[in-house]
């Protein structure tokens, strides 16, 4: 169990009115995880949701045997492995813990299960979901412009563009 | 009103039940827009969904330096403008009809009204625009590695290690 107070310093409850955030707060655990904790990596079956309290998280993908790429590093109040929250997905990423962290998680079967109950709770938790991708979307569309505006030709070279685009 | 049978046509709905598309063609307006309509404006606030059905739509951007990118043509089916549902979004791209199109226009004010009013519905549709974005923003790093993984400096990093 989680004290509600802890669940509104979570940036994607923000618009979770009280009485749903009473349910999460129900289901939530509160984790600690020392340095370097890799909590899931890559083709993992994801079954936890985590919302970062306190700490960093690296979210990072391995591009060859010597080179890892860190895609994301979050701070409070960010939150991690949404696939969870969905059915049948698989983790794409990393995630190490950069320091020690304290962490809200949500036990992603548990909460699928409680979604077909309490559509309310369903319907805020995806916009929360859909408003944090959003964000990042957002952030990458930004950089690709700002590439691709110092750099036409990569124009060419980039085979799926129509993927890549901000218009969603 | 839209009826079910053009909602179906488009992908985003494709998946969606028979009930749910009746409500949400219940609030959807068919519209035709002629070439060279200007659909959606870069930095103005979004306030309607899009979805073509018939015709072809480009998708740009002005950089910072004030030059024009082209970044995508829109094909029947494709929607734009989801961000709409979260609320003050700013459109990240200019989106002109290239020729004559006719399209599904959505509200998200009657959206997000329709959603409050039936939360099954709302966490279904959700769901839907949670899975678009994941699947875009997936692309978007396999590309990003992929240009990586490619790029001359890696060969350096490899034959140069620290």
């Amino acid at each position: 169990m989680v004290k509600i107070e802890d669940l509104k310093r979570i940036n994607m409850l923000r618009k979770v009115p009280d009485h749903l955030l009473a349910i999460l707060s129900q289901e939530a655990q509160l984790s600690i995880y020392g340095v370097n904790t890799q909590l899931f990596t890559v083709g993992d079956p994801i079954d936890i949701y985590y919302m970062l309290i306190m700490g960093q998280v690296a979210l990072k993908v391995a591009l060859n045997p010597d080179v890892d790429v860190i895609l994301d590093n979050l701070q409070s109040g960010q939150s991690f492995g949404s696939s969870a929250l969905l059915k049948g997905s698989k983790a794409s990423y990393a995630a190490v813990c950069l320091e020690p962290c304290e962490v809200i998680t949500l036990y992603g079967p548990r909460m699928i299960e409680l979604f077909e109950t309490h559509p309310e709770l369903a319907y805020y938790m995806m916009v929360g979901v859909a408003g944090q991708y959003k964000k990042t979307m957002d952030v990458r569309a930004r950089m690709i412009i700002k590439t691709l505006d110092m750099h036409p030709e990569l124009n060419h070279r980039i085979d799926d563009i129509e993927q890549l685009t901000p218009a969603y | 009103m839209v009826g079910i049978d053009i909602l179906k046509k488009i992908h985003f709905l494709q998946d969606l039940s028979d009930d749910i598309l009746e409500k949400i063609g219940g609030i959807a307006q068919l519209e035709t827009f002629d070439e060279e309509a200007i659909l959606v404006r870069q930095d103005q606030k979004l306030h309607l969904i899009y979805m073509l059905v018939t015709g072809k739509i480009f998708s740009n951007c002005r950089s910072a330096s004030g030059k024009a990118l082209t970044l995508d043509e829109l094909s029947p089916g494709q929607t734009f403008g989801v961000s709409a549902l979260m609320g003050d979004s700013l459109a990240t791209f200019t989106a002109i009809c290239a020729e004559e199109c006719t399209v599904i226009t959505l509200s998200s004010d009657q959206m997000i009204q329709l959603f409050e009013q039936d939360f099954k519905l709302g966490y279904v549709v959700m769901q839907q625009v949670v899975e678009l974005f994941k699947s875009k923003m997936n692309k978007h790093t396999r590309q990003f590695l992929h240009s990586l993984a490619t790029h001359p400096a890696m060969g350096e990093i490899q034959k140069d290690p620290i």
